[in-house]
């Protein structure tokens, strides 16, 4: 971090895809600036993203930081920034603050197994934490990730998904929250559809993402099958300005969501207030 | 080694000017009979007998403050200062306050370059409470009206003059180069006035409170009716936080000059107590009623700073009490806070002791 922690670093967008078929989320590939240092960090750390005149605001990095050429953020639209966000094309400059907060513990996960439960479009660090863990394949046991979304078109990465499927070493489940025609995949909510795979808690981590109610019924099925509390992790979001612990906004508790997260595990959370 | 002189009142231009000569100097200046903090360049301006409306972070922590300038997509950081602050009658809540600040901004892993390069080589002037406020409860939060903690030269009004004390080697530094070989020492007579003034002061609080079970207390009333209660009587304006010296929160907003992409990037003081704090730009608000607003703040002030930083952020200013539209009193929400967990307590305790007799 520059010795002024708000100024943010000038990043190009080098490219620039509609994600979802409502065209409300995009993704942008973002490369640092001639000037810029490219920075280290891991999968569940997020950036701010800063149109100079608009603002700012908090996303998840979807890259993995074995990605080297590019950072990888999906912006769904909804107030002034993310609305100037969706503007921007390819070539054009904006800023960025980061890497901020902490990650998933792939150090701890090494030797393990671990599912990455998703839901909608939260699925931007789990996609970072999947690529990072595909990278690195033999230092991990068995890669499950059970997907959903409302339909198919939001569902995030689907080329993607698709090679995941085909390859044998990650186990995909995605499911859609109503049939669709041409689905032949899974059809229930993301809680229900993890009750009846029933991945094995033995040596397993699960990593949990995705709107409040999501995580909230995800995690007793979870805790159902036998994993820790200490075992779960999940990323929570909340409204932020500053991301570096100073401007009071995101805590839950005494933990602030921007420093002491986003990543916490559901023994932390379950000691922490108003954690949903 | 300290050292304390006698500072005769009309011959404060003396002091100001050694201020002024090598520091950005700020003190209380009345303004339509509000007593705030302001830019003062002579002796005159000062207002140093009513104690401030405002917080003193404000000379650290300004309530608008740059961040950044951009034209397009170009930014530059805010310019560089030229002189040091100073703050000159600093009471001891205000003092100490700059001391809890400087746990949230200048500690830990991120810190804050825009408040450290206006705070870490500042000079702080305390002036002791010699007639505190019935809103005043510094004492109940381990302070008092002379405290020095957070001074480097404590002054205490005798009447005519001041006694000048140097709490630090930086004030003490300044007062050798400020007064040289012209010092007046103070009396016999000088010392014991000081002496009846602190105690006379010390006479005139109101018996200190005993807040230390509070955060154990709040522990156990996170869904309490009480915060119902306390809320019913809050309008949310936020006048609390922004009178507050330990409040911190602020928000971030950009302002382009119309018709222009040319503007600044600027922090402002913000408010817990505003329903947009939290809300988030899907509409999901994580604090949606006054009563979890209110509750925050109480939480902040008495419970999560002490988990952070080792001590609860207020010290006893009682701004917002004076200033409350509303009569809200934190010392009376923290005496409900302690009654309130003995009452659950005592209930907790009947309802064992039924069940024992009924089995």
């Amino acid at each position: 971090m520059p010795d002024n922690l708000y100024v943010p670093i000038p990043v190009r967008v080098q490219s620039v895809r509609v994600e979802s078929d409502d065209r409300t989320l995009r993704t942008f590939d973002l490369a640092f600036g001639d000037d810029t240092e490219p920075f280290e960090y891991l999968p569940g750390q997020f950036c701010q993203l800063s149109i100079l005149g608009k603002g700012e605001a908090a996303f998840g990095i979807a890259s993995s930081p074995t990605e080297r050429e590019s950072l990888r953020f999906t912006v769904n639209r909804v107030g002034t920034v993310t609305t100037a966000l969706h503007y921007l094309k390819e070539g054009e400059e904006l800023g960025l603050r980061g890497p901020l907060g902490n990650h998933y513990p792939v150090e701890k996960f090494k030797g393990q197994n671990v599912v990455l439960v998703g839901g909608g479009f939260a699925f931007t660090t789990l996609r970072s934490l999947a690529a990072y863990l595909l990278a690195n394949r033999s230092d991990y046991g068995d890669i499950t990730v059970i997907y959903g979304a409302r339909r198919p078109g939001l569902l995030l990465y689907r080329d993607e998904l698709a090679e995941w499927e085909k390859r044998g070493d990650i186990e995909v489940h995605l499911t859609i929250d109503q049939p669709a025609a041409g689905w032949d995949k899974a059809v229930g909510f993301v809680p229900t559809v993890t009750e009846k795979i029933r991945p094995s808690p033995k040596d397993a981590w699960a990593v949990v993402c995705g709107p409040p109610v999501m995580i909230k019924y995800t995690m007793p099925v979870l805790l159902d099958l036998g994993f820790a509390g200490d075992r779960i992790y999940t990323s929570l979001e909340r409204r932020m300005k500053c991301g570096v612990g100073k401007c009071g906004r995101c805590n839950i508790g005494p933990r602030y969501v921007c420093t002491d997260g986003p990543v916490f595990s559901y023994a932390e959370l379950a000691s922490l207030p108003e954690r949903f | 080694m300290s050292s304390s002189l006698r500072i005769a009142k009309q011959d404060m231009d003396q002091l100001v000017s050694a201020l002024t000569s090598r520091y950005r100097l700020f003190g209380p200046v009345d303004v339509d009979g509000a007593t705030v903090l302001r830019e003062v360049k002579s002796a005159d301006e000062l207002a140093l007998d009513a104690a401030l409306d405002g917080p003193v972070k404000a000379a650290f922590f300004p309530q608008t403050e740059m961040l950044l300038s951009y034209d397009g997509t170009t930014s530059e950081p805010p310019p560089g200062r030229d002189k040091p602050t100073a703050v000159l009658g600093v009471r001891p809540c205000d003092a100490r306050s700059l001391l809890l600040l400087d746990k949230v901004f200048g500690t830990g892993k991120y810190r804050d370059s825009l408040w450290q390069r206006r705070h870490d080589d500042s000079l702080i002037i305390g002036l002791g409470c010699g007639t505190p406020l019935e809103t005043c409860f510094c004492n109940s939060m381990n302070l008092g009206p002379f405290d020095s903690q957070g001074s480097d030269i404590m002054l205490t009004d005798i009447g005519d003059a001041f006694l000048a004390e140097s709490c630090t080697d930086k004030g003490e530094r300044f007062l050798k180069a400020a007064y040289k070989s012209q010092v007046q020492r103070p009396s016999q007579a000088d010392l014991d006035k000081a002496g009846q003034v602190r105690g006379k002061a010390l006479e005139s609080l109101a018996p200190a409170a005993d807040f230390s079970g509070v955060k154990a207390a709040l522990a156990t009333l996170w869904d309490s009716a009480l915060w119902d209660e306390v809320a019913l009587g809050c309008l949310s304006c936020g006048a609390c936080a922004y009178l507050c010296p330990t409040c911190h929160c602020f928000d971030v907003q950009d302002e382009t000059a119309p018709g222009t992409r040319q503007g600044r990037r600027v922090r402002i003081w913000d408010t817990c107590q505003s329903a947009l704090f939290t809300k988030e730009a899907s509409g999901h608000n994580p604090r949606l009623s006054a009563k979890e607003r209110i509750r925050q703040r109480v939480m902040h002030k008495f419970s999560y700073f002490v988990d952070n930083f080792g001590e609860a952020a207020c010290v006893g200013c009682g701004r917002c009490i004076r200033m409350c539209p509303a009569d809200f009193d934190v010392r009376l929400v923290l005496e409900r806070v302690k009654a309130e967990e003995r009452r659950t307590k005592n209930e907790e305790r009947e309802t064992t002791k039924g069940v024992r007799h009924a089995g």
